[in-house]
């Protein structure tokens, strides 16, 4: 680990985990995984393509009196058009197939962002028509790939507000834009909207910086929406990117995550579920808990450094088998308010590392960030 | 013992080979072993290097103009190496040569760059020869620097 990782880590841990402060006992990870072959719908399609690991994950929440329910999660879409190829266009159809088919339904479904590959019109408007399919109520949150185009207009357009909340059975949910704020890079290098894209959809870049963040205005939106909630009552965030700081140069975190933890503070039950990662992760940061989501795309290595140590890793993926590593997940909160969180691959027994070489980071590596994007024109504006 | 015919062949062998040296001292990049390496030549070489790293950075990335430009379809799909080795990562240069199973063979890093090519990305496969290919090969070992030899490795 870097020094200057090495010291954030620190400061997180000295500013963050007072001794004794560890978020509500109330979440597993467990281990137990199957074979999901009732749910093999478009196996055909999914058998043409490279299908990596294509995931939705369904959440139970149950809270004190309140009637237990379920909600859906995907994101990490990626969508490109039709034309230019179908792989990822066949695993949304079968993540909302069975999203629809969920029995008892879910209530809602969360899409975490990335619906786009290159935030065009095109590819926004194909993720609509795909997701129309699912009946049930949907909330969008953006990712950094939807946005850079044109700077979320056609995303505002067909999805609102880019942040939101909602209280359902006992539970205050609360939408944020973790991708709209990053920095000018495009306007002194006179770039063109494909080139802006072009960086932001490059998850190695080095031109666009640090962009993740959640900005001044939306804490202080966050915090007036959380005033009014008890401090022992749940509150879930959902965010494109972690909310703490995982690896940076990949903008596995988010910039201000010290001031988000801020507002977060006094609230003890709070659960933030994210995208962007496309691997199975899990933190606690203070009394906060996050769990990252995987893609129905494909899959990110595990960074080479930063990875939190509770989170336990996901299996290696062998990507000349289309069925290894694809499935979907889910959460399921018992009366008594256990959340139970797993994982579900198709064609796996196993989600998580069962050896060290079941691990993407068996084999030690150093890495250096790339160089080429950050040579001329765009070294000299 | 060294008969009259065999020792005139000695002479010759050595008189050409001789010449070749002298001639490769005298005009060629050979010099650089018998003198002292200077820093102008060391700049040559690693910008030399770095002008493949460069290519194979944008190769791998994606770029349209570097693939034309060397004359070669890494993708059919959208899809760059990238998108699942950012900077370059789980690509284990110094892994190979090993038993690679997706492919169920003993296997070069060249051999499974063009599996990647050919599998995940459906481009066509390069010359494992081609410029294309060493500068991709430049560019991850490069962005792998510094990461220990372990071939055979699983």
């Amino acid at each position: 680990m870097s020094d200057e990782l090495d010291r954030i880590r620190r400061e997180m841990h000295a500013v963050l985990q007072p001794p004794g402060v560890r978020p509500d006992d109330s979440l597993q990870i467990t281990r137990r995984t199957f074979i999901h072959r009732s749910l093999l719908f478009g196996a055909a399609s999914v058998g043409q393509t490279f299908a990596w690991w294509p995931l939705l994950n369904t959440i139970d929440v149950a809270h004190a009196a309140e009637a237990p329910f379920k909600f859906a999660w995907i994101s990490d879409t990626h969508l490109y058009e039709r034309s230019l190829n179908t792989r990822f266009v066949d695993k949304v159809v079968r993540a909302v197939q069975e999203v629809q088919a969920m029995d008892p339904p879910a209530d809602f479904l969360i899409f975490g962002g990335d619906l786009a590959q290159l935030g065009k019109i095109e590819e926004l408007e194909l993720g609509v028509e795909l997701l129309k399919d699912l009946k049930i109520k949907k909330y969008y949150i953006p990712g950094e790939h939807d946005w850079y185009l044109d700077m979320g207009k056609k995303w505002g357009e067909l999805f609102g507000q880019p942040n939101w909340t909602f209280d359902h059975k006992g539970v205050r949910f609360i939408g944020l834009d973790t991708v709209s704020r990053g920095p000018d890079y495009w306007t002194a290098k006179k770039m063109t909207p494909e080139e802006r894209m072009g960086h932001m959809a490059t998850l190695d870049g080095t031109v666009a910086g640090a962009w993740a963040g959640v900005g001044r205005d939306q804490l202080d939106w966050m915090s007036k929406t959380l005033a009014e909630w008890g401090t022992d009552k749940p509150v879930v965030i959902f965010s494109h990117n972690p909310l703490y700081e995982y690896y940076p140069p990949w903008n596995f975190w988010v910039r201000d995550w010290r001031e988000v933890n801020d507002v977060l503070k006094p609230y003890t039950k709070v659960t933030n579920i994210h995208g962007h990662v496309h691997q199975v992760l899990y933190n606690e940061i203070g009394r906060m808990r996050s769990i990252g989501m995987l893609a129905t795309s494909w899959p990110w290595p595990y960074a080479p450094e930063g990875v939190p140590k509770l989170t336990k890793p996901m299996i290696r993926v062998d990507p000349g088998d289309p069925f290894d590593g694809v499935g979907w997940g889910k959460w399921s909160v018992s009366a008594n308010d256990e959340v139970e969180t797993e994982y579900i691959m198709w064609g796996r027994k196993e989600v998580f590392v069962q050896s060290p070489e079941d691990h993407d980071k068996s084999i030690p590596e150093v890495l250096r960030p790339r160089i080429a994007d950050n040579q001329y024109p765009w070294a000299n504006p | 013992m060294i008969n009259t015919s065999t020792f005139l062949c000695i002479l010759r062998r050595s008189t050409v080979a001789g010449a070749v040296i002298a001639a490769a001292v005298v005009v060629g990049p050979a010099s650089a072993n018998k003198d002292p390496v200077t820093p102008k030549q060391l700049k040559l070489y690693q910008e030399a290097f770095m002008e493949e790293v460069r290519k194979g950075d944008l190769l791998f990335h994606g770029d349209a103009a570097m693939a034309e430009q060397l004359g070669v379809k890494l993708s059919t799909t959208g899809w760059a190496c990238a998108m699942c080795h950012p900077m370059a990562s789980d690509t284990h240069p110094h892994a190979f040569p090993k038993f690679q199973q997706s492919m169920a063979k003993f296997a070069t890093l060249r051999d499974m760059i063009n599996w990647c090519i050919e599998k995940p990305n459906q481009g066509e496969k390069i010359d494992p020869e081609s410029e294309a290919m060493k500068a991709l090969e430049a560019y991850i070992t490069w962005s792998n620097t510094g990461s220990v030899l372990v071939p055979g490795k699983y």
